[in-house]
């Protein structure tokens, strides 16, 4: 069975070659992908994500504005009553600060998993299958590491 | 329905006057004084011929801050330590959004602080009379470089304010740049963009116009960009316009780089009408740069030695703090001098490389697929030719964040470092063209001992700021 996964750039952003990748790379690991594209409000994903019964919500930001972004998101999904889980990757912060940190920031606005920019895909795909508690199969392994 | 038609002259004057009037700088355009004011202008800031009429690449930087006075340091800077031929001014973001608004608060806040409050020069605000002054004060042409999806206002004003260059279009600067306006919505925006520049061409005073050619500036086929710039010379001459500066991004290959500025020229002076004089720019890598200045003049000197052997009319020069955003003025300066030292030192030499014509015909075969489809979706129109085949995905750009594109197309890296098309998904093309891509993209997979991917597509992306031109896997035939 396959599980659907909603992928968007939040906020004024138009960074598209990172998502362009991810909807490829979780396409390839058997995830039905919505591909919000960029410039993506928050109720925009509340949205796809009631529409489609989605498991995760996968929000990219790599302009710097994440944090005034993402403030209150959670309570626009509450709200609509989206119960998946959420991830957060790109620049997160503007400048040189520290990577825990930004973790913790985002942790407390209520994302599951907190990514840098310098993540690969498989990092995303096999922390989602984990949270998800689905078992690979050994085509889809040969299929991720190739 | 929207077509491939010359706006009449009431038609002109009656959105000039609706346009001018969305803010208070609107009014004091006058084109006949407009028009005297150009032919005032001594001959060394005739943009279309200084171009046309240059005997080696021109080289023109990108630059913009938000005070008069600064800017005019700015470009005389670059145009003295620089050595530029020819001269920007970038536009900054409110302005591109049409918050003018905004553009105006942030103008005053850099008047107040001295700070650069806004990302680039608000030449609406400043209005005709500072951009007369800044006309005059540089000793050189110069263009309007921007990113506007409307940028009607922004053209009355500059071409009353005597800039003669104004790039951009309605598909360049809508595909790569905004994801909401539509296609239709932008080509009838730059119809009367062009249709001014096309008023003033008639009065003696020639516009030249520059499509963006390096669009979303990551990976872009040759033929998918030539495409483009021939549709958008076409839109801009069936408008008047009859100077047309066509451009294309290094993609970091010589010889297709080549090939394809090579292909550009031929094509635009043969799909273009014969009255357009036809001209080309290569822009410098416009995707990652290396973090570290050194390796990024490396960079920059491929491009200098590609221009040295295509010989493009103009070169856009990239600095050496490109990883870190906009540079400092010295940095600016320098990316032009290397480059200006890379092609005077090569362009003297007869360098003959294998396989530029083969590649050249490839591309030329490609662009013309694309070109014969967009004219059976218009049905001899290309404006509705362009936009039914972008909808149908005939069409397409790679990493296009427009709802107007579907971006489903995506770009590899072959063998060689040429870039071919590993996701064709409804791209109009032969599929024995298709096959010679597919062929050259299995080669790189046998050398690499890994399937064709996505992971090809994306470790491309990054390979140029991580020092390399293919993004081979670490450790090639183990993963």
């Amino acid at each position: 069975m396959s599980q659907t996964v909603v992928l968007g750039v939040i906020g004024s952003d138009a960074h598209v070659v990172g998502i362009t990748i991810l909807e490829q790379a979780f396409s390839a690991a058997g995830f039905d992908v919505i591909n919000l594209g960029v410039q993506t409000s928050q109720e925009e994903f509340a949205e796809a994500a009631v529409a489609h019964d989605a498991e995760a919500v996968l929000v990219s930001s790599l302009y710097g504005h994440a944090e005034q972004d993402c403030q209150g998101f959670h309570d626009v999904l509450d709200a609509e009553g989206v119960d998946a889980l959420t991830y957060i990757g790109g620049n997160l912060a503007v400048g040189q600060d520290d990577f825990e940190q930004t973790r913790e920031t985002f942790e407390d606005l209520g994302f599951d998993r907190v990514f840098n920019s310098e993540t690969d895909p498989e990092e995303a795909i096999a922390a989602l299958r984990q949270d998800l508690q689905i078992t690979t199969t050994e085509a889809e392994r040969a299929t991720i590491s190739s | 329905m929207i077509r491939d038609e010359r706006i009449p002259a009431d038609e002109l004057r009656r959105i000039d006057d609706e346009i001018r009037s969305n803010w208070p700088t609107g009014d004091a355009v006058d084109f006949d004084e407009a028009i005297d004011y150009h032919e005032s202008l001594p001959a060394h800031k005739q943009f279309a011929d200084v171009l046309e009429n240059a005997d080696k690449p021109l080289l023109q930087p990108r630059a913009g801050v938000p005070r008069l006075d600064d800017q005019i340091e700015l470009l005389e800077y670059l145009h003295e330590s620089g050595q530029a031929d020819l001269l920007p001014t970038t536009i900054d973001s409110y302005t591109r959004d049409n918050e003018y608004g905004k553009a105006q608060e942030g103008l005053e806040k850099a008047r107040e602080t001295g700070e650069d409050t806004l990302n680039g020069f608000p030449a609406v605000n400043h209005g005709v009379e500072d951009c007369r002054n800044l006309i005059e004060a540089i000793d050189a042409p110069i263009e309007v470089r921007h990113g506007t999806p409307d940028a009607r206002l922004l053209a009355a004003i500059t071409f009353a304010g005597g800039f003669q260059s104004f790039e951009g279009g309605p598909i360049s600067y809508n595909i790569p740049y905004t994801k909401r306006h539509g296609l239709e919505e932008t080509i009838e925006k730059w119809q009367f963009v062009d249709r001014l520049a096309g008023a003033y061409t008639e009065r003696g005073v020639r516009i030249n116009r520059e499509p963006f050619g390096p669009l979303t500036g990551t990976l872009v086929p040759p033929s998918i960009a030539i495409a483009i710039m021939i549709v958008e010379g076409q839109l801009a001459a069936t408008q008047g316009v009859r100077s047309i500066t066509l451009g294309y991004g290094q993609v970091g290959n010589v010889v297709q780089d080549v090939a394809a500025l090579n292909a550009l020229q031929k094509l635009g002076d043969e799909y273009l009408p014969d009255e357009v004089v036809v001209t080309t720019v290569f822009h410098e890598w416009m995707g990652g740069f290396p973090p570290d200045e050194a390796r990024a003049n490396g960079v920059i000197s491929l491009g200098g030695m590609t221009a040295a052997i295509a010989q493009p009319d103009k070169v856009i020069t990239k600095s050496p703090q490109e990883f870190q955003g906009v540079p400092t003025k010295e940095a600016n300066a320098s990316g032009l001098r290397t480059t200006r030292q890379v092609i005077d030192m090569a362009i003297e030499q007869e360098i003959d490389i294998d396989g530029i014509a083969e590649e050249q015909d490839l591309i030329e075969r490609e662009t013309r697929c694309l070109m014969d489809t967009i004219f059976e979706h218009g049905d001899g129109d290309v404006v509705q030719g362009t936009i039914k085949a972008f909808d149908s995905g005939a069409l397409d750009v790679p990493f296009a964040p427009s709802d107007s594109a579907r971006g489903a197309v995506l770009p590899a890296r072959d063998d060689d470092g040429r870039v071919r098309i590993f996701e064709w998904a409804d791209l109009a093309m032969d599929d024995d063209i298709k096959e010679i891509h597919k062929a050259r993209l299995s080669r790189r997979a046998d050398t690499e001992g890994r399937d064709q991917s996505f992971r090809m597509v994306a470790d491309d992306v990054d390979a140029i700021s991580d020092g390399k031109l293919i993004g081979r896997p670490q450790n090639a035939g183990d993963v």
